[in-house]
């Protein structure tokens, strides 16, 4: 099994360099990449003096282009299984490594990592979200719950595994502004096995959340926009 | 121009006003030949624009064809029809670049991807290199030639 993890890194030159040790220490078998979405700090040399391969996107596009960098990348060099996790350190690499289990034990296609999943909630208290993001995330978990009719809890989480399918779909069709959420419903739809796993997460190490409350709102807004126009895409697009 | 020159509800245009507003439709288009020829404009994107150089055109050579189309409409009032359809031509043609200017997006971001992956990859070949444990050129080339077809 190659397995490839990639970090969509945008100015996070603090936080960067602690995540890829982490990661390099949790999953030693793995490829690691970083997926610099046009940072204007020195997110890329730091990663380059980490060890990590780095793929540098020239302008910034936004996470879903960075992600989808990164699918494209696994896909076209062969792996077998790949991961994602934050750049900020609020992923610990231990979990994505369950996370992978589960794709390489193929259970899934696609698993979620979810703070908010009924077994995470027991076992930790390191994660305390922010009043906008509770508000957003009960708002997205509904209605993609709705979309989908299978449970989700943890809609924007950026903690995911998945295995070739995914990455042949995610390659091709993913939204460049609302990643998260609209690829979960077009993952659903394609009938592929998406699955969350309760997984701990710490507060973020560095950067800061782009969430202030006006730009919730319209963050909130645009999302469901994106979901009700997703129910109307084509089932089981040919992905390979 | 061409509504100043008219009554409420009927056209009377005098022939100074339809000269003038032929004369202002042959400018139009004589501009985006311009701009085609000086490559400023792209052919593909320049045949609304010829269309409506050349409604201007009609519109000025024969009056009576607005209150045709108006009562076609079944609107009475030809200012109304007028104004009606040029909003809806420009409506029209924003959404027509809103879909060109989405593709176009899509088309860089897919550009700036395959860019950070060929350049990823080569720093990865050139390390590799370095340190003389890469893998042979037959097998590079053999995974290159994977990686194009997959």
């Amino acid at each position: 099994m190659r397995t490839l993890v990639f970090i969509p890194a945008w100015n996070e030159e603090d936080a960067l360099p602690g995540v890829i040790a982490d990661v390099r220490k949790a999953i030693p078998g793995a490829d690691l990449l970083v997926v610099d979405d046009g940072s204007a700090d020195a997110t890329a040399e730091r990663a380059r003096e980490s060890g990590a391969l780095v793929a540098s996107l020239p302008f910034n596009q936004g996470l879903g282009a960075a992600l989808q960098t990164g699918y494209l990348y696994a896909l076209r060099n062969g792996y077998d299984v790949c991961a994602h996790l934050d750049a900020d350190g609020q992923h610990p690499a231990e979990e994505v490594a369950r996370l992978l289990a589960e794709v390489t034990a193929d259970r899934a296609d696609l698993v979620i990592g979810s703070r908010y999943h009924a077994g995470a909630v027991a076992g930790s208290d390191d994660y305390r979200p922010t009043f906008s993001r509770r508000i957003g995330t009960s708002v997205f978990r509904f209605f993609l719950t709705l979309a989908t009719r299978q449970r989700f809890t943890d809609t924007t989480s950026g903690m995911r595994a998945a295995n070739r399918r995914v990455m042949a779909l995610f390659s091709q069709h993913y939204s460049p502004d609302f990643a998260e959420i609209e690829s979960l419903q077009l993952a659903v739809r394609q009938g592929l096995r998406v699955e969350e796993l309760p997984v701990r997460m710490l507060e973020r190490a560095g950067g800061s959340s782009f969430l202030t409350p006006l730009r919730s709102a319209f963050f909130i807004f645009k999302g469901l926009v994106v979901l009700l126009v997703g129910q109307f895409r084509p089932r089981h697009v040919e992905t390979e | 121009m061409l509504p100043l020159a008219a009554e409420a509800g009927q056209v009377h245009l005098t022939s100074q006003t339809r000269i003038v507003a032929a004369v202002l439709a042959l400018f139009f288009m004589l501009m985006i030949l311009e701009l085609i020829r000086r490559d400023r404009l792209q052919e593909r994107y320049s045949v609304i624009w010829f269309v409506a150089g050349l409604g201007m055109l009609a519109g000025a050579a024969f009056p009576g064809l607005l209150e045709v189309v108006a009562n076609l409409m079944g609107v009475r009032n030809t200012n109304v029809a007028l104004f009606s359809i040029v909003l809806l031509l420009l409506l029209g043609l924003a959404l027509n670049f809103s879909v060109i200017m989405s593709r176009q997006a899509a088309q860089i971001t897919r550009l700036a991807q395959e860019r950070a992956i060929e350049k990823a990859l080569a720093e990865k070949r050139a390390a590799e290199g370095a340190n003389g444990n890469g893998v042979s050129g037959e097998e590079r080339l053999e995974a290159e030639k994977q990686s194009f077809e997959s």
